[in-house]
């Protein structure tokens, strides 16, 4: 995504570096203004891939590194990049960057490659109070990855195939390991995929769901991270948590790239 | 950082299977203990040296899992391989064990043990308000006088028993000023320093001997404070510790939190105060008295387990905390479940940040809970400066 008309206009800018389990995303920020914005794939180096997310972030913008006044990393590989000014996790930077789009959030669910987290901000942005799934994959990225090999499907599909659904079925195992064969199973048993997508969707929904219950929801809900791209499984939450996710404008991937640029910038 | 303790606590616990062997070849007799609710009174009342067997590591855990399922919490599960694999010094010299039925898995995974050594199974009354739960109880601690008894071969008087409480007392006396050395701000000592030479002195030969060696150690730490010396400069968010994993071996979260600049300085559960500050009534008749004191101990396998709640409120003020950790062992129903009311209390009650980690022996989920360990020091930061607005704005509007 790349603003129209601006570059060139504002003079300093400020970087977010988030480097994911699965993907390594980056925002440059100029006051109000999202300059542009980068995903790349984590890759196996993530000071490497740090230094690709920069680059390009600088291709975009048509500036220079001596324009950036500061560079804020997060994610699990935030330790990785020797060229950030500081680092902080990504629950701060979610809430930061869910801050920065919509001032009345009050709770964010983001689901990435390898964990699930619910976190309260107060009306500054600050964070509240967080949770987390356990040390397994369950409700996070990873089991939907998995899914959707087992079922032959493009992760990016699983959205639109499982709304093709009339009767999803009763999907038991939230397990990413037990997942493979149960959908495999399934499959045997002559269950169509879009119903075995919309029974996983169901049950992950459940999971995630019942986990926000559990430090409580309050004020407008956004759905940020990778996963958040799933809109039936979107959909799927917010029934079960009653309540209506605020729509963002921007992909809900670079959330935590962008708070950690909104922090970036607060540094100075 | 270095204590002058350290070398000789050091010295008991490097030799310690040695000395306790030379001490049995002089006549003396060991007894296991596995849990916060083993009368130890009364096995100093029997002349014996107490000994814990708890298992705190991940190494035995293999072995267990060759009879016990994996989904047992590691605790129970590093128990018993300690205790069946061979691999304990100190197992085999124990010539018996009190237990207790504390929580399913301890209680189930006991019927096992003792196939490998006698074993005294206490029946922990787990609605201790209730006024038949004292009865049954002292009854049971009866029955674990006369078990010793009889395993023990001595014959244990109603002056021994109350010589037996003088020593725990005294012991836990020392122990709480250890404890409380830590309300000073900066505090004297890290927690990792704290939980590794405390979890070392849970063991000893002689108890004269002992009893001087915490002395010191109180005395070092008053000493640190009087000097203003602390144990970092700064001193980074300060944590109350509650819930299950407060010693040496399973210390993967606490050297996390102290890694990421914060700083226990009370820990409230086994291991922590709260142990050892509730002393057992000299004026009773013994037995009673010892009965009462570990009704007392509030482990979440009791119900409805007020008094923890309670405690960690009055801790959480004296000890000026900026935010509270709960841990449990994976599949360890009753601290996780009782979570949710500390949360409760923490988070909604007393206003304080509050994580709960669940996580086991393993080093496999570091990298998650340092995640969560850094957030949470970064939430706990953002509540400081939200108290530090409240208050500015505060005494703004009031000089205005
Ligand atoms: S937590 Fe409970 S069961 Fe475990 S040692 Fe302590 S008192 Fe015993
Ligand atoms: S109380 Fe929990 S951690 Fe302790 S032995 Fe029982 S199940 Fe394990």
């Amino acid at each position: 995504m790349q603003a129209k008309g601006l570059q060139g206009e504002t003079e300093v800018m400020f970087v977010g570096i988030d480097i994911g389990s699965r993907a390594a995303k980056g925002v440059a920020l100029s006051g109000d203004i999202l300059l542009c914005s980068t995903v790349l794939d984590s890759g196996v180096h993530p000071g490497k891939t740090g230094q690709l997310v920069l680059e390009d972030l600088l291709t975009q913008s048509g500036k220079k590194k001596s324009d950036i006044k500061f560079i804020v990393g997060t994610g699990y590989g935030r330790v990785s990049l020797p060229f950030v000014d500081s680092t902080l996790t990504e629950l701060s930077c979610h809430a930061a960057g869910a801050h920065f789009l919509n001032e009345d959030i009050r709770t964010v669910i983001d689901i990435g490659g390898q964990d699930s987290k619910v976190i309260r901000l107060d009306e500054d942005g600050n964070m509240l109070d967080f949770i987390m799934n356990d040390k397994c994959a369950a409700g996070t990225g990873r089991f939907m990855e998995v899914a959707a090999k087992a079922l032959e499907i493009a992760l990016g599909d699983l959205s639109s195939t499982a709304g093709k659904s009339v009767c999803p079925c009763e999907v038991t195992s939230m397990c990413a390991v037990f997942a493979e064969s149960e959908v495999i199973s399934l499959l045997a048993s002559g269950q169509k995929p879009s119903d075995i997508a919309a029974g996983l969707h169901r049950s992950f929904a459940r999971r995630v769901g019942a986990m926000a219950k559990r430090i409580g929801i309050n004020g407008e809900v956004a759905f940020v991270g990778g996963v958040a791209k799933n809109e039936d499984l979107g959909r799927l939450i917010c029934e079960y948590l009653e309540v209506n996710f605020v729509r963002l404008s921007i992909d809900p991937q670079i959330v935590g790239a962008l708070g950690a640029a909104v922090v970036a910038q607060r540094s100075v | 950082m270095e204590f002058e303790v350290t070398e000789s606590i050091q010295d008991v616990h490097t030799n310690l299977a040695l000395q306790l062997e030379m001490a049995k070849d002089g006549g003396k007799k060991v007894v296991g203990c596995l849990c916060s609710y083993s009368p130890t009174e009364l096995i100093l009342a029997a002349n014996a040296i107490p000994v814990g067997l708890c298992g705190s590591t991940q190494e035995p855990i293999a072995k267990a899992e060759e009879i016990l399922s994996a989904d047992q919490c590691p605790k129970v599960k590093a128990t018993f391989g300690r205790a069946i694999g061979g691999t304990c010094p100190l197992f085999p010299l124990a010539d018996c064990i009190i237990s207790e039925t504390t929580c399913d898995g301890r209680k189930k995974m006991y019927e096992l043990l003792e196939r490998y050594v006698p074993m005294q199974v206490m029946d922990l009354p787990q609605k201790p308000e209730e006024p038949a739960a004292f009865d049954h109880w002292l009854s049971e601690v009866e029955k674990a006088k006369c078990f010793l008894e009889k395993q023990l071969d001595v014959i244990i008087t109603d002056e021994d028993l109350a010589r037996g409480i003088r020593m725990m007392n005294e012991q836990r006396k020392l122990m709480t000023r250890i404890h409380y050395s830590r309300k000073q701000s900066p505090s004297p000592i890290s927690g990792l320093d704290f939980a590794n030479i405390t979890s070392k002195l849970n063991y000893y030969v002689d108890h004269e001997d002992y009893l001087n060696l915490l002395s010191a150690f109180a005395q070092e730490l008053e000493e640190r404070n009087a000097k203003n010396i602390h144990a970092s400069g700064v001193e980074g968010p300060r944590i109350l510790w509650t819930g299950l994993g407060n010693s040496l071996g399973c210390n993967k979260v606490l050297r996390l939190v102290e890694e990421s600049g914060g700083i226990v300085v009370c820990s409230e559960g086994c291991g922590g105060v709260t142990r050892t500050e509730d002393l057992a009534d000299e004026t009773l008749p013994p037995l009673e008295a010892i009965a009462q004191r570990y009704l007392r101990v509030t482990c979440a396998c009791m119900t409805p387990n007020t008094q923890r709640f309670e405690d960690l409120e009055r801790l959480c003020a004296d000890f000026d905390i900026d935010g509270v950790i709960d841990l449990a062992w994976q599949f360890c129903q009753p601290f996780e479940i009782e979570s949710y009311r500390v949360r409760e209390l923490v988070r909604d009650k007393l206003g304080l940040p509050f994580l709960h980690v669940t996580t086991d022996y393993s080093a496999q989920d570091e990298g998650q809970l340092k995640v969560r360990i850094e957030g949470f020091m970064e939430q706990i930061e953002a509540s400081k400066q939200r108290t530090r607005k409240t208050v500015e704005n505060e005494s703004r509007r009031i000089s205005a």
